[in-house]
């Protein structure tokens, strides 16, 4: 099938005069038309290919971008180890700058008052920039997975701005709160939900002894202030006015509620095993290599690692809203969502929420599961010491291949229906989480009578 | 069980109904259909479907117009499988006109025909999905289509509203190029169909939101005269191209799917095995495709029927698709009914909604694959 | 009791398994190259066939009527001129006007126009966007460009189109 009327593969004015065939055989002078103009609002006009995918998928390291999008990749992956390895361990330049404000002659109080401001700071620039990462990279995930692009434009390079681009639209958006609304609740609702988010963030490991405070209790910390944002869901649905959004948050409400069992419990081996609710011990108790190679994290541990992972990995993605398990979000559905009256920042602060929950949940599955810190395979004789990776690094990338578990998970499964949620939480989740207790008990006394790896 | 066991009145105690609006802007109801569904807490008592959004008076139109423009209005009743429309109107001027379709013309109009089928149940699916919640099959059944609509972009110029068959024959004609450019397309869309059976039909979550809605018995789908996969998703095997074979169907070698509960997901699956039916069709359509003319003999530019009424019935991709046509030897139509499949199957929701959850409307309302475009005409 | 035991795992496992399919078919399209085309940094070229924005060359129309009356929406209107000495009809168009407001882009008038190559035709174009209502009712007449002019109500005169850039005119001429 030819592509083009004239056989003109390129419409430029040069060649424009060639192509008036027949028209010209008429008497009367034929006025010339107007020259093409083209502008950068044309474009590269593609000829040779329609993009079928029998043709781009047949030899995929053919097309010029894709090996461009590979090296991308790759120069990226780099990048960042580099960097890591530049940088060093986190955990080394806090202490000096704490040993910095300790010398520069403020009273004692003044500096520990400066060091939780700093500490404070640090984790809720976490959790923004965690905000504006997770959105631009999800809607990358989710745009190749359905074999398109996703952002592109916005910021140049493959969109990376579009996030900050939305975040300003938002905010210059008006608030608009219904009259039916309660007003104070309207207003207080996005900050019940986030709060609790940033300060269940404290114990969280961001490296082997980077956290920012050592709490002893940590995963009961953890778990407890993960829970109050129940409240905020449930002040949002009452504060919309809207019968709707009432259903719809005591629904998102009665699930958070349900899937905190089975999230808590399928922890319980994990603490067994380790001895400790301390996350940082945790991390230490997966250091080290069985047989000299094989990293010792939790997730490994026969049969009952992987269920506790498995289900603490469900239960999180139910905690969290996301596919399979977000009725309360979907759009699709006839009863209206608990954030649907909120608009401009009020929206996005419920939006932040829950990626910095989600942000929490990857981070407690690399803690829990996937050995904190630890690297993967030990360290080898022949790389130098400061070459390496360090523990920070090794923290993050296990926190967002976690992530890009539950992104995964939402562009792939369909969803649940909210009674159908439920019966999977409590008559399935919940009573494999107990089983689990017990085969984690029967792993540790087969362990203490001798049998398996030291 | 009946509603009035699920609603829980006594001294004291008083259900509220509430009325609420389904639409018409509403991003599952695929077009602007506005059910107004009466619920009782979560169960539905009372639902109606309410349409007319798009309405266009074709009927009334196509009063005024000739045959070969009134085609062109045929296109936008289904506008998601335009050809069968076209196909529908012409068998039925043909009949009336008692003109012989060239055997190229016919082959020719199966193909299309079932390529659209194909490209409509990709619609369908995706959509379905969405409605469930799985997003990503959309985006793969609209790649798929991409296709589809390419082929017939370069077959005959437009990629929706095709104008395509016409009185007495087919407008365009296809090359050795474009064949081998649709069975290429053949090859790479079979397996594509066992990856959406894969990522949706035999998923686990899909299943457990399908398989035991919205169960329509067969007599009740015979009774409110479902047709097309809502029919033969609760057992009953009518098929047009089966039982009143036209263009030729009767040469091919197809199966039928049928359902056997009547469930949801049945109606889904049989629009499945359907595309994969559709597929041998088009491959044998063009292994056999005879050489020859592509417009009957002697048919006018402005053809004038003799006085009569004819009606000509095919299979389209949502159901049996009638056309009766009146004429009084004039240049246009006298009368033109069009017998909707998507209007008749709308009217099983009054029964069927009733009774059910409010979070299972949108999974039977999805099912039924409405397009407003057919129901309104 | 042993039987539904068994049959309870069979389905926990088979219900797994088929998710991790799923999950699968997901991974491998996430590491398939893209199927966009990055409009408007790339744009595609429609087939031969395509029927785009409308053209009109008043220099080889005849001005037979035959596309006016086999437009289904009305939308071409035409005068032949008149010789100014036997007073008979010329068959050459003095003004020709297309509403593309009421068009449906069938292609029923390009294939009624007989004369070769095709006075009114529809182009590959398919990026034509209207700034006002009147920007639709396109005007010709001899001498004008192939894309037609606007009648501009106000000024009393045609004007060229401010929102059109032709790209290619003469492409899809049947």
């Amino acid at each position: 099938m030819k592509a083009e009327g004239s056989g003109k593969n390129e419409p430029v004015p040069a060649k424009h005069a060639e192509a008036k065939p027949a028209a010209a055989a008429a008497p009367a002078p034929k006025p010339a038309p107007p020259e093409p103009v083209l502008n950068r609002r044309h474009g590269k006009l593609l000829t040779e290919t329609r993009y079928w995918p029998t043709e781009i998928w047949r030899n995929p390291w053919s097309l010029p971008r894709y090996r461009a999008g590979a090296l991308w990749l790759a120069g990226i992956v780099l990048g960042i180890a580099a960097i890591g390895a530049g940088v060093g361990e986190l955990a080394a330049w806090g202490e000096k700058l704490l040993a910095l404000l300790g010398r520069s002659g403020l009273p004692p109080v003044a500096v520990a008052w400066v060091w939780v401001l700093v500490k404070l700071t640090c984790v809720i620039g976490v959790i923004v920039a965690n905000g504006l990462w997770a959105v631009w990279w999800e809607r990358k995930i989710s745009a190749h997975i359905q074999s398109r692009m996703g952002p592109m434009y916005a910021g140049g390079f493959h969109g990376w701005a579009q996030t900050i681009f939305d975040t300003i639209k938002l905010l210059l958006k008006e608030d608009v709160t219904p009259a039916a609304a309660d007003q104070v609740m309207h207003l207080l609702a996005p900050i019940v939900a986030i709060a609790p988010c940033v300060m269940a963030f404290a114990p969280v490991l961001f490296g082997d002894e980077l956290a920012a405070a050592r709490i002893d209790v940590g995963v009961l910390y953890v778990f407890a202030f993960a829970s109050i944002s129940v409240i905020g869901v449930v002040m949002a649905g009452w504060a919309s006015g809207n019968k709707y959004s009432l259903l719809g948050g005591l629904r998102a409400a009665a699930q958070i509620v349900s899937y905190e069992l089975p999230r808590g419990f399928s922890v319980v081996p994990v603490i067994m095993f380790a001895g400790s609710l301390d996350l940082a011990v945790i991390g230490q108790a997966q250091a080290g290599y069985w047989l000299g190679f094989f990293p010792r994290w939790f997730v490994f541990y026969p049969v009952v690692g992987q269920l506790a992972f498995l289900f603490f990995l469900i239960a999180s993605v139910a905690e969290t809203n996301r596919t399979p398990f977000d009725i309360p979000e979907a759009e699709s559905e006839l009863v209206a969502g608990f954030h649907t009256e909120f608009s401009g920042m009020k929206w996005s602060l419920f939006f932040l929420m829950e990626y910095g929950y989600v942000l929490l949940a990857s981070f407690l599955l690399a803690v829990f599961f996937l050995g904190g810190g630890a690297a993967p395979l030990p360290h080898p004789a022949f790389i130098p010491a400061w070459l390496s990776i360090p523990s920070w690094i090794w923290m993050t990338s296990k926190a967002m291949l976690m992530m890009f578990v539950f992104l995964w998970f939402r562009w792939t499964f369909p969803r649940l229906r909210v009674d159908q949620l439920m019966d999977f939480n409590w008559k399935f989740l919940l009573p494999w989480s107990f089983a689990n207790i017990g085969l984690a008990g029967v792993l540790i006394y087969l362990h203490l009578q001798g049998w398996g790896l030291r | 069980m009946s509603t009035d066991e699920m609603i829980v009145t006594g001294p004291g105690l008083e259900m509220d109904t509430m009325f609420v609006n389904l639409g018409p802007q509403h991003p599952s109801t695929h077009g602007v259909l506005r059910l107004g569904l009466t619920l009782a807490g979560e169960v539905i008592t009372k639902a109606f479907p309410d349409i007319g959004y798009l309405h266009r008076g074709t009927e009334k139109l196509m009063e005024a117009r000739s045959y070969a423009q009134c085609v062109v209005l045929t296109d936008r009743w289904d506008y998601c499988s335009a050809m069968t429309n076209n196909l529908a109107f012409c068998l039925a001027a043909e009949k009336l006109m008692a003109v012989p379709v060239p055997p190229r013309a016919q082959a020719l109009r199966v193909v299309m025909c079932e390529l659209n089928r194909i490209a409509s149940h990709l619609i369908f699916l995706g959509t379905y999905g969405i409605d469930i919640g799985a997003f990503t099959p959309f985006l793969y059944a609209f790649r798929e289509r991409e296709m589809i609509l390419d082929l017939y972009e370069a077959l005959c110029g437009a990629r929706l509203t095709y104008n395509y068959i016409r009185l007495g024959g087919v407008a365009a004609d296809v090359d050795a190029d474009w064949t081998s450019k649709c069975r290429e397309f053949l090859e790479f869309f079979k397996p594509r169909i066992d990856e959406y059976d894969t990522l949706l039909s035999f998923n686990p979550i899909f299943l457990a939101r399908t398989k035991e809605v919205g169960l329509v018995s067969k007599e009740a789908a015979v009774d409110w005269g479902l047709s097309g996969p809502n029919l033969r998703g609760s057992g009953v095997s009518y098929d047009v191209r089966k039982s009143e074979p036209y263009c030729g169907y009767e040469a091919y070698d197809f199966n039928v799917p049928v359902g056997a509960h009547g469930s949801c997901w049945d109606r889904y699956f049989c629009r499945v095995q359907e595309m994969r039916q559709s597929v041998r069709l088009v491959e044998q359509a063009l292994a056999k495709l005879p050489t020859g003319e592509l417009m009957a003999k002697g048919v006018p530019k402005i053809p004038k029927p003799p006085a009569g009424e004819a009606y000509a019935h095919v299979e389209a991709s949502r159901g049996d698709l009638g056309i009766y046509l009146v004429s009084d030897g004039g240049v246009a139509p006298y009368r033109l009914h069009v017998r909707a499949p998507c209007f008749i199957n709308l009217a099983i929701l009054q029964e069927i909604l009733v009774g059910k959850k409010v979070a299972d409307v949108i999974a039977v309302l999805g099912s039924f694959d409405i397009v407003l475009g057919e129901v309104d005409r | 009791m042993g039987a539904a035991v068994i049959g309870y795992f069979k389905t926990v496992f088979r219900a797994t398994w088929a998710f991790v399919e799923g999950l699968w078919i997901t991974l491998c399209y996430l590491f398939k190259p893209s199927v966009t085309v990055q409009y408007p940094t790339e744009k595609l070229v429609p087939y031969d066939a395509f029927r785009g924005m409308l053209l009109f060359d008043a220099s080889t129309c005849i001005a037979c009527s035959l596309c006016a009356k086999a437009c289904p929406s009305a939308c071409i209107a035409l005068e032949s001129q008149v010789h100014p000495e036997t007073k008979k009809r010329v068959p050459k168009a003095e003004w020709y006007t297309l509403d593309l407001g009421k068009c449906n882009f069938c292609g029923l008038c390009q294939e009624a126009c007989p004369t070769k190559p095709k006075s009114v035709w529809h182009s590959l174009d398919y990026e034509y966007a209207f700034s006002n209502r009147d920007e639709m009712v396109r005007c010709w007449k001899p001498g004008f460009p192939l894309a037609g002019r606007v009648w501009d109500p106000k000024g009393k005169a045609f004007r060229d189109l401010e929102s059109y850039i032709p790209v290619r005119e003469v492409q899809g001429r049947r």
